[in-house]
């Protein structure tokens, strides 16, 4: 049912509540009951403090689900997350039931805990719909839920699923960089999608986000590299400089050239003085 | 809420055409606990928020038509919770509901044994600060049924009820809406009984209610009459709203009557208990309104929410646009 080890989750989670609840709440925490209730009236009983997690809580957690944080996890999201796993996944149709009406009937707070603890539940790839949807959504955390620090939508996504997350993360200005498997599930489908979008944004005379660049860089051929050219010639310094990073991605032979005729850009590229996460920061600016 | 008027008695109406001046208030926040902003445009919440409006409520409603089935109520109460939250949280708003049957809906039988089944399920959920609007529109026995059903419903659930009062033979049913929830074992602090006016409120005050004043144009109440209401009954229980939604209503009259206060006259310390604080007591019994969430100015945090600091927009809010200008980019 889960991909993972769920009881010794469980323990690990348990150690986590009663360093941040008081008995009553985790007593509370622990009492069997109504399912959609107990999800539901969490934060009335837990408050919303921030986590308070040790190094090695942190490490065990990555061990048991690779990926999975709960870096800037609330105990409202926490407990939340343990009522989902105190659920009985035996009747897989059942359990799929439960949840989407939990889905269904959500409000933000919740949709933002559901989606977030999207990895945690059992039988993973029936939920890659449910993660796809959660995709159309317009709510900034929702989106936020599925694309930072979540494993999930790397693992079990389709790849047409998993451009428009990405495609979906530039429109709403997001933080890309903070998408897990970013560079692991680049393709050359996006990196076509993606060229057309910066097209459209120089047609319409808008700003072009530099880390489109790291998404195009593994597949330049003879096409891409003419939008390559343009940012080499566009006179905006973070364009030339996302464009040039991402001709170190790229193994096509003109790349190659091209990138060599800026030998002090390529430099700084190689002594880390480039980077995405840079360049990333300088656009914000 | 709304009811009818035709664009013709607007025109009739002799106005007096007195600019909005809202610098007599710059800096004061406000709390419109009444207004349907699901009916309302994205550009009203930036104006609320530039007029100083922090948080609101925004009590279940009718839909100007009927609804046919389970599953739009379903979803009109998932988007009270949802989708409006976070539209208004782009403008660093902070945005409640009051969930329930409106008593038009009541007199669908039928459905509206279904959604009393469906409303334990949305009435615990976060932000949610109490049932309403619910009471009476024609005072049908269907309308009373599910009133009192309600009431018990707020009882149990430990939450405020907010009481729409009816347009025709409003006097009777304001004081049989206070009836009911007496009868019924309301402790009068819990409830806030809305849409009142010069005739009704002393009855109101005098049984210990919370009294609410709609400032909506031509059908309930005009400001300068609220200032004159504020100047004989004071601020003690007093709150106005906009009630705003989909006819022609004012999402800042919150503001705006605050202004109108401030100009005739009125205190500080009346114009913010009426205002802004009032709202915040009566519904904070709720147990779901924690002010500093709001009280801080615009952008407040929930704790709970992950905030990334990778842009200048908190929260998910939207860039401004420069409507002065012709261009639009």
């Amino acid at each position: 049912m889960y991909n993972y080890n769920v009881d010794a989750l469980k323990a690990l989670f348990k150690d986590i509540l009663s360093a941040n609840t008081s008995e009553d709440v985790l007593n509370w925490l622990l009492h069997e009951g109504n399912f959609n209730t107990r999800f539901v009236m969490v934060p009335r009983k837990t408050g919303k403090a921030a986590l308070q997690i040790s190094r090695e809580q942190a490490d065990s957690l990555n061990a048991l689900i690779p990926g999975f944080s709960l870096n800037g996890w609330s105990i409202d999201m926490l407990s939340r997350a343990w009522v989902l796993l105190s659920l009985d996944a035996t009747d897989k149709n059942e359990y799929f039931r439960k949840l989407e009406q939990l889905f269904l009937a959500a409000e933000v707070n919740e949709l933002f805990s559901l989606y977030s603890s999207l990895p945690l539940l059992a039988y993973p790839d029936m939920w890659a719909k449910r993660c796809a949807e959660g995709i159309r959504s317009n709510i900034g955390n929702v989106l936020e839920a599925i694309m930072y620090q979540n494993p999930y939508p790397q693992k079990y996504l389709d790849q047409s699923a998993w451009n428009q997350l990405v495609l979906k993360a530039f429109f709403t200005g997001k933080d890309v960089g903070k998408i897990q498997g970013i560079d692991a599930r680049a393709n050359k489908e996006l990196a076509y999608v993606i060229s057309d979008y910066m097209h459209e944004r120089r047609a319409a005379g808008r700003d072009i986000n530099p880390s489109l660049w790291r998404l195009v860089g593994p597949f330049i051929d003879e096409k891409l590299i003419e939008d390559v050219k343009w940012a080499l010639h566009s006179g905006v310094y973070v364009n030339e400089k996302a464009a040039l990073l991402a001709l170190t991605q790229s193994d096509y032979p003109a790349a190659v050239e091209l990138l060599n005729r800026y030998p002090e850009l390529r430099k700084a590229i190689e002594n880390n003085q480039i980077t995405w996460d840079g360049l990333t920061l300088e656009f914000q600016h | 809420m709304c009811c009818t008027h035709s664009f013709e008695d607007r025109q009739s109406i002799d106005k007096d055409n007195t600019p909005v001046d809202l610098s007599g208030i710059a800096g004061m926040k406000f709390f419109d606990p009444h207004v349907h902003m699901t009916s309302r445009t994205t550009d009203d919440y930036q104006a609320m928020a530039d007029a100083g409006v922090v948080a609101l409520i925004e009590p279940a409603f009718w839909l100007g038509q009927p609804r046919t089935g389970l599953d739009s109520f379903r979803d009109y109460y998932s988007s009270l919770i949802g989708w409006e939250r976070f539209r208004s949280s782009q403008f660093g708003i902070k945005h409640y509901c009051t969930i329930g049957l409106n008593s038009r809906e009541a007199n669908n039988e039928p459905l509206a044994e279904q959604v009393m089944e469906m409303l334990p399920l949305f009435i615990y959920k976060e932000g949610v600060v109490g049932i309403g609007e619910i009471g009476f529109d024609d005072q049908t026995a269907a309308e009373e049924k599910y009133y009192r059903a309600q009431l018990e419903l707020a009882k149990e659930a430990g939450l405020p009820v907010q009481i729409h009062t009816p347009h025709r033979d409003k006097k009777g049913g304001t004081t049989r809406s206070m009836d009911i929830a007496l009868e019924h074992g309301l402790d009068p602090h819990m409830v806030i009984v809305d849409h009142n006016n010069e005739e009704t409120v002393k009855e109101v005050l005098d049984r210990g209610f919370w009294a609410a004043f709609t400032i909506y144009p031509f059908t309930k109440m005009g400001n300068e009459r609220m200032v004159e209401i504020a100047k004989q009954y004071g601020s003690e229980r007093i709150m106005v709203n906009s009630a705003a939604d989909w006819g022609i209503s004012d999402p800042l009259a919150v503001p705006k009557t605050a202004a109108l206060m401030k100009l005739r006259g009125i205190s500080d310390e009346d114009i913010r208990l009426i205002t802004y604080q009032n709202a915040i007591t009566a519904f904070a019994q709720s147990g779901q309104i924690n002010e500093a969430d709001f009280a801080t100015g615009a952008g407040a945090i929930d704790q709970s929410q992950r905030f990334e600091g990778n842009t200048v927009l908190r929260g998910g809010q939207q860039p401004r646009v420069d409507k002065n200008s012709i261009i639009i980019s």
